[in-house]
């Protein structure tokens, strides 16, 4: 598979600019062109927008009906134009001059212009779900130059730069903006609005909604966006969403080829169903390796979290949380909890974060009596045993075997633990009021890059898991990490950011407030007519590019 | 009996209040609420916040409580978070779905179980009445959930029927869609009714007034199907009411297995998601079904029996 450029860069005249070169794939052949494709969802979606919350399917459907200004590449990372045509940025790295592609029409036949971007930051701002397109806390201002360039101007310099567009769709303010006027964007597009109603930029648009059972999508005529050879996209003629909640039934589903493929990917006891349909020439199967975010262990230490306890002495050391990484085997783990399908990890990025990942980080062994030694430096000896909670979400098996495998680790260097398995929302509720020992959970980053995750390592983050939002570091390593994000998030040369962020990834591994064990490894199934397949590690593996895909029919 | 039914419609509005007032306050109670689910762990303080004000989760139980019975009085349930949509207008469209599956499934078990029934309650020897009763023993023991997977494991493999849904993009129609999820909740029901069915059927027929009959020259046939049968339906018409109101409250595991968009998968979505009204929406549906299902076991006792309804 031919992959593609994704921006020319230029430097002049104390500029940088990008132009658009458009993405190039396997394009399909008269006979790929048309069909239907058909894929499995667990859940419906909450809108035909991405007005609310982040969700998977609500992400889909506007991955499908919807477009931004620019697309990060999900196999490559790279920022590829997208409804922005080039762009220029200023000398000092604050302000991006976009220009909009010509002739762009949303579905509804209305053409796209400046004000329509304007329109889309405004909405975003205003739903009060737009922390994503926040730099140092403060929105990006947009000025319309004329009816296909706008100017964009960050707060501060910032490297990742439209990067940060991304998730930010564009939006048809001829449909929307009296919604935006009454305060009443928020629940705007629900799923009880008809499909006439909506309109968006994407390469399909929605055409049938049936509650619990499906979403059918069919080819948007006004899509603007076609192949190297000019023919307009996308191949497909429909795409049709099946609402199965249950996994073994997707699995079925996929065996038997009343699906294409499933919008996410398969646990690991799938893989010999897969396997076997693969090898039979039926299926098939995407070993895609480590995913981007494996579950994790992580302790509660928010400083005055164990007043009065008579574990405040212990609990929160680091000690305590190396003595763990060293007791626990990974392979072992791999073997339990992924059915061997799980690749050892060490730190807080996984080896899938090609860019970002740091090549040093080190190979904690599996050395039970080292960790005897650690605990008994913090005076968790046989005659003073340690005994906490671990709270994880039930209904999850990697979650609940995880867990047991822990647990049993543990017995083996003197530490008991208790395992509390909640509901999602439950052990959510106890982790935001800091109720908590200790968590094994799973939450997935906005991006890739550290910059666009800052709330995660920002010591005053929403996302920094172990104590959020902090007024100030409680810790100087804390404080350390905070200046390297800093420091990296404007930082003009590449190098020198992933030379800090690896250093903030050095700092973690030492102190490890969060423990991670093994990755599993990402698999996806599909049906051996779905073409020009561009699989990606983060989801929907193989529905994220959906203009290129074809099925032979 | 006017007195009689009076009395059964009066205990099925205190039992639809409440179950629907006692699911409303279990949901808001729970741990964590709709926004934590629909957030995340992630979510800024404000707009977690913002999001609880907007859905109405800032205010005490007792406020939201008043508001949803005034609003329940007249027929408003309130307004589905996860949906955006009133309650009022999702809980129909899936109990149609439901009910579906519920009475096909009801039709099935009783045309099958109930002859079953006769057959090994009249005949206590021979191949045939043993591997009926069996067969009932196992599909006794099988819960739904397993018999659901089974027989959409089953679907897939053969290939014979589609797997999951109601209808199909593709054209395949309810008819076909239904037989795994009809099946699913038929087989229990048919070993249950069998069960049941010959128990009374084997009682009966040793009664005097039964053995009199034969004594008369009455062909056995018709001693069984005529005279027997109707005193020997008593058990059953018991629990009849009770098994079509378990039905159309929702069959949780059967609908999420094969992805049939009915009552129970609704509710395990709304559940799940802390979405309160949805929730007491639907528990007030299924104690609806239950309280019909129960007044309808009740009339159809005093219909068999008329000394129940004294």
């Amino acid at each position: 598979m031919r992959l593609f450029v994704a921006a020319l860069l230029l430097l002049a005249a104390g500029c940088r600019s990008s132009t658009s070169s458009d993405s190039s794939f396997n394009k399909g052949s008269a006979s790929t062109r048309g069909g239907e494709l058909t894929a499995s969802i667990r859940t419906e979606p909450r809108n035909f927008a991405r007005l609310g919350p982040r969700e998977a399917t609500t992400d889909l459907v506007a991955t499908l009906t919807q477009a931004s200004l620019i697309r990060i590449n999900r196999v490559t990372d790279d920022v590829e134009p997208w409804l922005a045509e080039s762009w220029t940025r200023s000398a000092d790295g604050r302000q991006y001059t976009i220009k909009l592609r010509p002739n762009v029409r949303f579905s509804d036949g209305h053409p796209l212009s400046a004000d329509d971007v304007l329109f889309s930051f405004e909405a975003a701002y205003a739903a009060g779900w737009a922390d994503s397109l926040q730099v140092d806390g403060k929105p990006l201002k947009v000025a319309v130059i004329d009816p296909l360039t706008v100017m964009l101007t960050f707060p501060v310099p910032f490297a990742p730069g439209l990067r940060i567009l991304d998730n930010m769709i564009v939006l048809p303010r001829h449909k929307l903006q009296d919604i935006l006027k009454k305060g009443a964007l928020q629940t705007a597009w629900g799923l009880s609005t008809p499909p006439s109603e909506l309109a968006g930029l994407g390469p399909f648009v929605l055409s049938e909604y049936q509650p619990g059972q499906r979403l059918v999508f069919v080819r948007n005529p006004q899509y603007w966006r076609r192949d190297n050879s000019g023919a307009q996209l996308p191949y497909l003629d429909r795409i049709t969403l099946d609402v199965v909640p249950e996994q073994s039934t997707e699995l079925l589903r996929l065996e038997s080829g009343q699906s294409d493929t499933t919008a996410s990917e398969m646990p690991a006891d799938a893989y010999a169903s897969l396997k076997r349909g693969a090898d039979a020439g039926t299926l098939r199967l995407f070993d895609l390796g480590p995913g981007l975010y494996p579950d994790f262990l992580s302790f509660n230490l928010k400083p005055d979290a164990f007043a009065g306890d008579p574990r405040a002495s212990w609990l929160q050391r680091d000690e305590l949380r190396r003595a763990i990484s060293l007791a626990v085997d990974r392979r072992a783990f791999a073997d339990t909890v992924f059915l061997g399908a799980g690749v050892p990890v060490f730190g807080p990025v996984s080896p899938a974060n090609k860019r970002w990942y740091w090549a040093g980080t080190p190979k904690i062994p599996h050395d039970p009596a080292q960790a005897k030694r650690l605990l008994a430096s913090i005076g968790i000896t046989d005659e003073h045993p340690a005994r906490f909670t671990i709270l994880t979400q039930k209904g999850r098996p990697t979650f609940e075997r995880g867990v047991a495998v822990i647990r049993d680790e543990l017995k083996k260097i003197g530490i008991t633990v208790d395992v509390a398995a909640l509901e999602g929302n439950a052990v959510i509720q106890q982790i935001v009021s800091g109720r908590y020992d200790a968590v094994y959970f799973n939450f997935f980053l906005s991006d890739t890059d550290p910059a666009l995750s800052a709330d995660f390592w920002l010591s005053s983050g929403s996302e920094h898991f172990w104590n959020l939002e902090q007024k100030t570091p409680a810790t100087d390593w804390e404080g350390r990490i905070d200046e390297l994000i800093r420091a990296q998030a404007v930082a003009s040369d590449d190098a020198e950011r992933k030379r800090m962020f690896d250093k903030v990834q050095e700092i973690f591994v030492e102190h490890h407030p969060m423990i991670y064990f093994v990755a599993p490894r990402i698999f996806v199934g599909s049906s051996t007519r779905l073409g020009n397949v561009m699989p990606a590690v983060s989801r929907p593996q193989l529905l994220w590019s959906p203009d290129t895909l074809t099925v032979t029919h | 009996m006017t007195g009689y039914i009076a009395r059964r419609l009066t205990f099925a509005v205190v039992l639809v209040f409440a179950v629907s007032s006692a699911s409303l306050m279990l949901a808001r109670f729970a741990p964590g609420d709709y926004v934590t689910e629909s957030l995340g762990v992630n979510a800024r303080r404000a707009a977690v916040d913002a999001a609880r004000a907007r859905y109405g989760l800032n205010r005490t139980f007792g406020e939201q409580y008043r508001d949803w019975l005034v609003g329940a009085l007249h027929l408003d349930f309130g307004r589905s978070m996860q949906y955006d949509r009133p309650v009022a207008d999702l809980i129909p469209e899936r109990a149609v779905n439901t009910g579906i599956l519920a009475f096909s499934a009801l039709a099935v078990a009783t045309l099958i179980g109930l002859p079953l029934g006769v057959v090994t309650g009249t005949r206590r020897r021979g191949i045939v009445p043993a591997a009926i009763r069996a067969a009932s023993l196992v599909l006794l023991s099988m819960p739904p959930l397993l018999t659901s997977l089974f027989l959409v494991f089953v679907a897939a493999k053969s290939g014979w029927l589609p797997v999951g849904g109601m209808t199909s993009s593709g054209g395949e129609g309810l008819l076909r869609h239904m037989i795994v999820p009809v099946a699913a909740l038929a087989l229990p029901l048919v070993a249950m009714f069998e069960r049941l069915q010959s128990q009374a059927m084997s009682e009966t027929i040793g009664q005097p007034y039964v053995v009199a009959t034969f004594g008369r020259g009455v062909p056995l046939s018709r001693v069984i199907w005529r005279d027997a049968l109707k005193n020997a339906l008593r058990p059953i018409a018991s629990i009849y009411g009770l098994v079509v109101g378990t039905l159309l409250s929702g069959s949780f595991a059967v609908e999420t297995v094969t992805a049939w968009p009915g009552l129970g998968q609704l509710m395990l979505g709304a559940l799940r998601a802390r979405d309160v009204y949805l929730v007491a929406g639907c528990a007030a549906a299924g104690s609806v079904f239950l309280a019909i299902g129960t007044l309808m076991s009740d009339a159809a006792l005093a219909m068999v029996d008329p000394r129940t309804a004294d």
